[in-house]
């Protein structure tokens, strides 16, 4: 292990500051969506204290991924037409493309890659979702799918300096880059990930996905399916070479992922080749 | 010479001349670089899936249609079927794909497929950087049909044209 990197990772997960921020909104209307006593009008209200946010939401609403046909001029008008969880995958959107529309070198990623591999797993998690009719969490797993790596982000900078070691470490003992990079560094970046959300206050369910998207066995039972989803989602894309960066293909994809979802071969099938159509989809919000 | 890039998604077919470079990441995809040595023209497949089991609505996604749709465009832009030869990269599969659907071989039935077609359309295929589990940055020049491949944090040359 190289020390020195696992002590500087411990002082920036004990310093909150020096984790990426979101704007305080976003944290507000995540957590008020899932409050069943909270109103529309309350959603409306906090959002639109925000005039950058309201402008880009509105923005956003008519864009060809979330728009509904109808022209939308006003964030009660996008509550109504689009709805609640809708609203708030948008406002997800437009909070966290600052953190994740960046160069992250460590990982060989150039400026937009990183957030172009979120939207598409957000994409193809929500319609996993939607397939195996649990439309109720399609936007868990949407805002699962485009955060569910911000912690390579933060280790970006250290696993730049200990790439040769990684490398090493999952060719000679069979681990994965993942497994690698806490064997290395004492942090692997879903770990980091998840402090980055405990920092924005998000709910359980995606500090869960956030945490075990690449070891969906380890999640807690009542987020498994989420959990899994995003897991399915993120192989594929990488498989596609969306967002795949110096750590390449070297993740495992798990079976019993598969069998928790309930996914049959027909049905991944058709959800990798229809991937492409699924970029084009959201070549708006790149 | 200023090189101009132009960055191939996946699913796309892309024909240009020098000085232009055709860019494309590629996982357990399929990059098909085909070159014109006289012309000095050349184009970019990047394939998804080996066969269409659908509509046939696009070509491009396919190495069985996809590379019959290059080829044919580079003849339509003047490169003559006797000096074209081809250049492959990708094909990578995940590290651990722990099920026996098919899609775990996707990686390995891409390049299959890919060699059947440019064996059918008597395009000579040169050079070949495939399949393990590692991603792919490639680069095919057009200057002299060169092909960069970087992986892994390393780089290497392809020159047989």
């Amino acid at each position: 292990m190289q020390i020195n990197i696992k002590d500087r990772l411990d002082s920036i997960i004990n310093n909150i500051d020096q984790l990426p921020s979101i704007p305080e909104v976003a944290s507000k209307i995540i957590n008020m969506v899932n409050n069943p006593d909270v109103s529309f009008k309350q959603v409306a209200d906090e959002i639109s204290k925000d005039q950058p946010m309201t402008a880009n939401i509105l923005k956003l609403s008519n864009s060809a991924y979330f728009s509904k046909g109808k022209e939308i001029s006003s964030i009660d008008r996008a509550i109504v037409t689009l709805g609640l969880k809708e609203v708030k995958n948008i406002v997800m959107v437009i909070a966290t493309k600052p953190v994740l529309d960046k160069p992250v070198t460590g990982y060989d990623l150039d400026k937009g890659a990183l957030w172009a591999h979120g939207l598409l797993v957000a994409n193809i998690s929500s319609n996993i979702a939607v397939l195996k009719k649990r439309k109720d969490v399609a936007d868990v797993v949407f805002t699962g799918g485009i955060i569910h790596n911000v912690g390579k982000v933060v280790v970006s900078l250290y696993i730049k300096m200990a790439y040769r070691d990684i490398l090493e470490c999952v060719q000679s003992k069979g681990l994965s880059f993942t497994a690698a990079e806490k064997e290395i560094m004492g942090y692997n970046h879903l770990e980091i990930g998840e402090k980055i959300l405990k920092k924005w206050k998000f709910p359980p369910v995606l500090q869960s996905i956030v945490r075990y998207y690449s070891e969906p066995d380890k999640a807690p039972a009542e987020n498994r399916f989420e959990v899994c989803t995003v897991h399915i989602a993120n192989g594929l894309a990488l498989m596609a070479g969306i967002g795949l960066g110096s750590d390449g293909l070297y993740h495992e994809f798990n079976q019993k992922a598969l069998a928790t979802v309930g996914l049959t071969e027909p049905e991944i099938n058709e959800l990798y080749a229809k991937i492409p159509e699924m970029i084009k989809q959201m070549k708006d919000l790149q | 010479m200023n090189n101009i890039l132009i960055n191939v998604g996946v699913a796309q077919v892309k024909a240009s001349s020098t000085p232009t470079v055709l860019r494309t990441i590629l996982g357990s995809c399929v990059g098909i670089c085909i070159y014109d040595r006289m012309k000095k023209i050349g184009g970019l497949a990047h394939i998804l899936l080996p066969n269409d089991q659908s509509s046939g609505a696009t070509p491009e996604k396919y190495a069985e249609t996809a590379i019959p749709l290059l080829v044919n465009q580079l003849i339509k832009d003047g490169a003559k079927k006797e000096f074209l030869s081809a250049k492959i990269a990708g094909g990578a599969s995940m590290f651990k794909f722990e099920s026996n659907i098919a899609l775990g071989q996707i990686g390995d039935r891409n390049i299959e497929e890919t060699k059947k077609m440019l064996n059918k359309l008597g395009v000579p295929l040169l050079e070949e950087d495939v399949g393990g589990n590692t991603g792919r940055v490639i680069d095919f020049f057009l200057e002299d049909g060169r092909l960069k491949v970087k992986a892994s944090g390393n780089e290497k040359y392809y020159y047989k044209v």
